[in-house]
């Protein structure tokens, strides 16, 4: 993904902190940062991007399944439920012939659009408010949802 | 008819509305936020969906969510119960908009009602008086003083974008006149953003009596009787009663000539209020018309027997009336005291959850609240907890069966202004029915 980097790993025997990372990170005004190390791994993404480009919807490489990426964030390993924020029609692509904006499995971005709440005609993308992996969609393209209902359950990564 | 209705509000009118779809056979949803997830009209709906978080503005007063729900749930109507968006005319408009009939006035009646300097524009020239005062903003102390000795004091001082008593000065002589519109604008511009003042007689020991009015598409209307509200705690009606006690037979006609004319002025469709002012010589004076169903309709319902939400959905479907004004009549006496979750000394609310809901029942007796055991009265909204209405052959045994059912009545974890009620219901003022409307008087 642009503005992606690989980090070198650090003096032999030592192991990166998830501190490290954001600094290496905001030191270069990268938008998103990943490092391993060992078994290890920590990806940075930054809220606001600093620059254009990030668009690339690319093949996301699935992240491997927890194991030690949370472990070296220090925050407790979790999921996050994304609910619906206005009550509507819930749409998983922009058009019945389009691929869905999202798939179980699939590596999503914080701010990465997951789905369509049609309300009043309109159609308002709902974006993610996290980074991680969509391990479930609660709710069928074309079902109405009401304000709060469960859409997505996210395993957020960092 | 409708086969399915949205409601779009909350509390004791959200069931209260439910039960009359129900017993006309139209599905109900009802739309509510988080806070009211687990109350009662939500549980006794067919259907319910959640519209938002508990604070109103981002639920109960937001209009694409709700027309949004009334839409993917299929819903040919909405009824807006009262407050909230029910006297909203762009809301009236939108469901228009989007096809979804509004249970209510047009949106054209409501707009112009909702504006109370053309309300009374229309409401004179339609013949129906109104409290001598200024038409327009005051230009100044000069052009008050003027206006004042021709109505003759006492006089009010109002900001135009006040209400509820607020922004008002009582003037009861000329000396005091100046002093009072410099405060008074000192405190709109303070209070509202606009230091517009009005002026207008001030009506002594007033009672508040309203007309209930019906109509239909096809321009046939009727009264159904008046209603005295004229106890009030700061401009907050607690007790109405129908018919009013202390006024002629010829002020209650007259009542009744007036608000149908004024609903005749506006083509009004649906159940309406027209509010007067009523005077101890017997005049009176048209306040506003309240474009919606409102709190203490059931009194009305108890002394006419006409369910008013019924005849608001067969209206709002195209129905016709299908009776004219002699097929109405009134009778006995009804009273209803409203409940709400405050202190009874100091009316500060009182939010928590209810242990205890041991209701009134016997012979005439109505009770129409959400409540039950473990109800949560959430900060949120309007602390009424439940209307307790009665009916008796005459105003004395309405009295007494209100004292019985409000001694049995019995609330557990919030405070309720029930002993307020008890205390009124045994005021010599109150039961002679001499009692008149208390006005702030502040003075300058």
């Amino acid at each position: 993904m642009a503005g992606k980097k690989r980090a070198a790993r650090p003096a032999a025997g030592q192991q990166w902190t998830p501190k490290q990372v954001v600094d290496l990170a905001m030191a270069h005004d990268l938008a998103e940062l990943e490092v391993e190390s060992g078994d290890l791994r920590v990806r940075v993404v930054r809220r606001h991007p600093p620059t254009v480009a990030a668009q690339a919807a690319a093949a996301p490489a699935a992240l491997p399944k927890a194991e030690g990426a949370e472990r070296a964030a220090e925050a407790a390993p979790g999921t996050v439920t994304i609910e619906a924020p206005m009550v509507g029609t819930f749409y998983r692509a922009t058009s019945p012939e389009a691929a869905p904006f999202v798939s179980e499995g699939d590596t999503i971005k914080e701010g990465q659009t997951l789905c369509i709440i049609e309300a009043m005609k309109l159609m308002n993308e709902i974006e993610s408010k996290v980074t991680g992996r969509v391990q479930k969609i609660f709710v069928e393209n074309a079902q109405p949802v009401e304000f709060g209902q469960p859409l997505f359950l996210v395993e957020s990564g960092k | 008819m409708f086969h399915k209705i949205l409601i779009a509000n909350r509390g004791e009118i959200a069931l209260r509305i439910l039960r009359t779809c129900r017993e006309m056979g139209i599905r109900t949803v009802v739309a509510h936020s988080q806070a009211d997830a687990g109350s009662l009209p939500v549980r006794l709906a067919d259907e319910s969906i959640c519209i938002g978080p508990a604070e109103a503005r981002q639920s109960y007063l937001n209009i694409p969510s709700i027309i949004s729900a009334a839409s993917i749930t299929d819903s040919e109507a909405i009824h807006p119960g009262y407050g909230l968006l029910s006297e909203n005319a762009a809301f009236a408009e939108i469901c228009r908009a989007c096809g979804i009939t509004f249970i209510g006035p047009a949106p054209e009646a409501i707009r112009l009602m909702g504006d109370k300097a053309q309300a009374r524009a229309m409401a004179k020239q339609a013949g129906a008086p109104v409290v001598p005062g200024s038409e327009a903003p005051l230009e100044g102390v000069d052009e008050a003083q003027v206006l004042a000795d021709t109505i003759g004091y006492p006089i009010v001082v109002k900001a135009a974008a006040g209400g509820g008593g607020r922004g008002m000065r009582i003037v009861r002589a000329r000396d005091m006149l100046a002093q009072a519109f410099a405060t008074c604008q000192a405190e709109a511009a303070q209070a509202f953003g606009s230091s517009e003042l009005y002026l207008e007689k001030f009506v002594e020991e007033a009672r508040h009596i309203e007309v209930q009015v019906l109509g239909d598409r096809n321009g046939i209307r009727v009264h159904l009787g008046e209603r005295d509200c004229s106890v009030q705690r700061r401009y907050q009606k607690l007790l109405e009663e129908s018919p009013a006690s202390a006024i002629s037979e010829a002020t209650r006609a007259g009542l009744y000539k007036a608000a149908l004319t004024v609903a005749h002025s506006v083509n009004y469709i649906s159940a309406g209020t027209v509010e007067f002012l009523v005077a101890r010589d017997g005049s009176f004076y048209f306040i506003e018309m309240n474009t919606r169903i409102q709190v203490e309709h059931p009194v009305t319902e108890m002394v006419t027997g006409i369910d008013l939400v019924r005849e608001q959905i067969r209206i709002a479907s195209g129905e016709p009336l299908g009776y004219k004004q002699r097929a109405i009549t009134l009778r006995g006496h009804a009273i209803e005291c409203r409940i709400n979750a405050e202190d009874p000394e100091h009316f500060v609310p009182s939010p928590g959850t209810v242990t205890t809901w041991l209701p009134p029942g016997g012979f005439g007796v109505r009770v129409d609240s959400h409540l039950m055991p473990g109800a949560v009265v959430p900060p949120y909204y309007d602390s009424l907890i439940a209307k307790i209405i009665v009916h008796g052959r005459d105003r004395a045994e309405a009295i007494a069966r209100m004292q019985r059912a409000l001694a049995e009545t019995h609330v557990e974890g919030v405070k309720t202004t029930i002993p307020y009620h008890q205390k009124l219901l045994a005021d010599p003022a109150f039961l002679s029915g001499e009692h008149t409307l208390p006005r702030l008087e502040v003075g300058p």
